[in-house]
């Protein structure tokens, strides 16, 4: 049954009208490869008017390096290879040229192309910015681990030099020397070794992006066990209370997760008052992460120094009051940040510091 | 029990860097026992001096080789790799002694077949301690085959 004529115009009219609406652009072309019949996307989009678009060729509005294989999908598309995802560069009136993505079927029996272009030279903009950030961090990591291994290795052996030698000096010529002299030598070694110490926790601090595994279920209840097991001659020498809560088992890199633990309690041990050492590890869950704290009843800190102890070699305390470069906790929030979570410390003067840490929800890696 | 070894123990030094070769013959020096310690600054000399070759030809065959790893033109990881596929010298303890804690570094070392490696120390009297814990081990301690 067919349409009455009314319905017909009206449907003709529709058509037309998104014909004329659409972002994309819709083409006819004949086999001959011109034009026949293309909608005002195309004028929009490239700047040359309709009648310039079909005096000529298309393929004349191809980029150069693009014309083969335009030339090859047209003849593809004359044998019944319908275009799913085709894409070449044509020319605008101003002469750059934007990306375009084909869709295309032909019609043997009025030998014609029936084809939808859209305008995809943002994306493709975008794509080549990625390839290059990619290559320039592929480049830059190249040069860290690079970094690292000189720094483990040509940078320690002359300071070791400076340090045995200066040694071997006040070994050798002991008689020589007298008070002053000895002390201008251990002086001078203490900085070498120093030096040396500072050297490696840099190294310390990049190998948490060189050395990092991907993340994996990580039982941190045995985490803890471990950290423990590792640090019980610091906890006995002090006479610590370390206490924990039960802990979750968290997609993350467990050494990590260790070094984290381990650097905290460290702290706690380290930072303690004149009261007995009390340490609790606790874990709680929030919306979509774990947050994990630790809360010890040592010096404290004052809240102006919050955001600076989480800096590289950040000290609060001069080197005679207490040991370290202050790379710790730079370490554990690289670790952490790494993990895409945040670290943060409570704490008043005299009154215990809490440190806290989060762990975010990760879907279990798929097997293998 | 003390022990000592009977004879003279040859020890090949390969370290390019003198201040080392001064420093570790130093702490040699302080050995309860007798040792002779012959130097290498290179990979090259080092292979020279195993194989008798050009001005090593009188060289004796050492008991023990400390070898550093970063050497100019051929490092210790390319002469360990030689000494173990040589029929005459693969048997030899060979003790990496350098400055790199570098983990590719150690791993590699075990991969070619160090017997041991060890990070020298930057404090002196602990360098002193490791070198003469070397050597009093791999001369003392260790059985070793009699003929190599």
């Amino acid at each position: 049954m067919q349409n009455p004529p009314g319905n017909s115009d009206r449907h003709e009219e529709e058509l037309r009208t998104f014909f004329e609406l659409s972002l994309d652009m819709f083409a006819i072309a004949d086999f001959a490869g011109y034009f026949k019949r293309i909608n005002p996307a195309w004028e929009a989009t490239l700047g040359f008017s309709t009648e310039e678009l079909s005096a000529v060729p298309y393929v004349e509005f191809v980029h150069p390096d693009d014309r083969e294989k335009t030339v090859k999908e047209a003849a593809g598309l004359q044998v019944g290879r319908d275009t799913i995802a085709f894409e070449n560069r044509y020319r605008c009136k101003d002469g750059k040229y934007r990306w375009l993505l084909w869709r295309a079927r032909a019609d043997f029996d009025s030998e014609l192309i029936y084809a939808i272009a859209r305008d995809i030279t943002e994306r493709k903009d975008f794509e080549k910015m990625l390839r290059n950030t990619t290559a320039e961090l592929a480049r830059s990591n190249d040069e860290l681990s690079q970094f690292a291994y000189i720094a483990s290795h040509d940078l320690q052996e002359p300071l070791r030099m400076v340090a045995s030698f200066l040694q071997l000096i006040e070994k050798r010529y002991d008689g020589v020397l007298d008070a002053e002299g000895r002390n201008f030598i251990h002086f001078a070694v203490d900085g070498a070794k120093r030096m040396q110490t500072l050297i490696q926790d840099l190294l310390a601090l990049s190998r948490v992006q060189t050395r990092a595994k991907p993340s994996d279920l990580t039982d941190c209840a045995a985490v803890f066990r471990d950290v423990m097991n590792d640090l019980q001659f610091a906890i006995a020498e002090v006479g610590a209370t370390v206490t924990c809560d039960t802990l979750p088992t968290v997609m993350a890199d467990s050494v990590q997760i260790a070094q984290i633990l381990q650097n905290l309690l460290g702290n706690a041990l380290k930072f303690r008052g004149t009261v007995p050492v009390r340490i609790h590890v606790s874990a709680i869950r929030k919306a979509n992460e774990w947050e994990f704290s630790v809360t010890d009843n040592g010096i404290g800190i004052d809240p102006q120094f919050f955001e600076r102890i989480f800096g590289i070699f950040q000290r609060l305390h001069s080197r005679t009051e207490l040991p370290g470069t202050g790379i710790g906790l730079a370490v554990c929030k690289k670790i952490v940040e790494r993990h895409a979570g945040r670290i943060w410390v409570e704490s008043k003067p005299g009154n215990g510091s809490k440190f806290f840490f989060t762990i975010p929800d990760k879907k279990r890696l798929p097997d293998g | 029990m003390i022990m000592t070894p009977n004879r003279l123990v040859e020890i090949l030094l390969v370290d390019d860097n003198i201040g080392d070769v001064v420093l570790t013959k130093e702490a040699l020096k302080g050995a309860d026992f007798t040792n002779r310690v012959s130097i290498a600054r290179d990979g090259f000399e080092a292979l020279d001096c195993l194989r008798k070759t050009g001005k090593f030809a009188n060289a004796p065959t050492p008991d023990l080789i400390l070898l550093d790893i970063n050497m100019p033109r051929k490092n210790g990881c390319e002469v360990l790799e030689e000494i173990r596929r040589d029929e005459r010298l693969k048997l030899i303890p060979v003790v990496i002694l350098t400055s790199s804690e570098a983990e590719d570094d150690i791993r590699r070392a075990y991969e070619l077949g160090a017997n041991c490696y060890v990070t020298k120390p930057a404090d002196l009297d602990e360098m002193v301690k490791i070198v003469q814990a070397i050597d009093f081990f791999w001369t003392t301690v260790a059985k070793l085959p009699r003929s190599r």
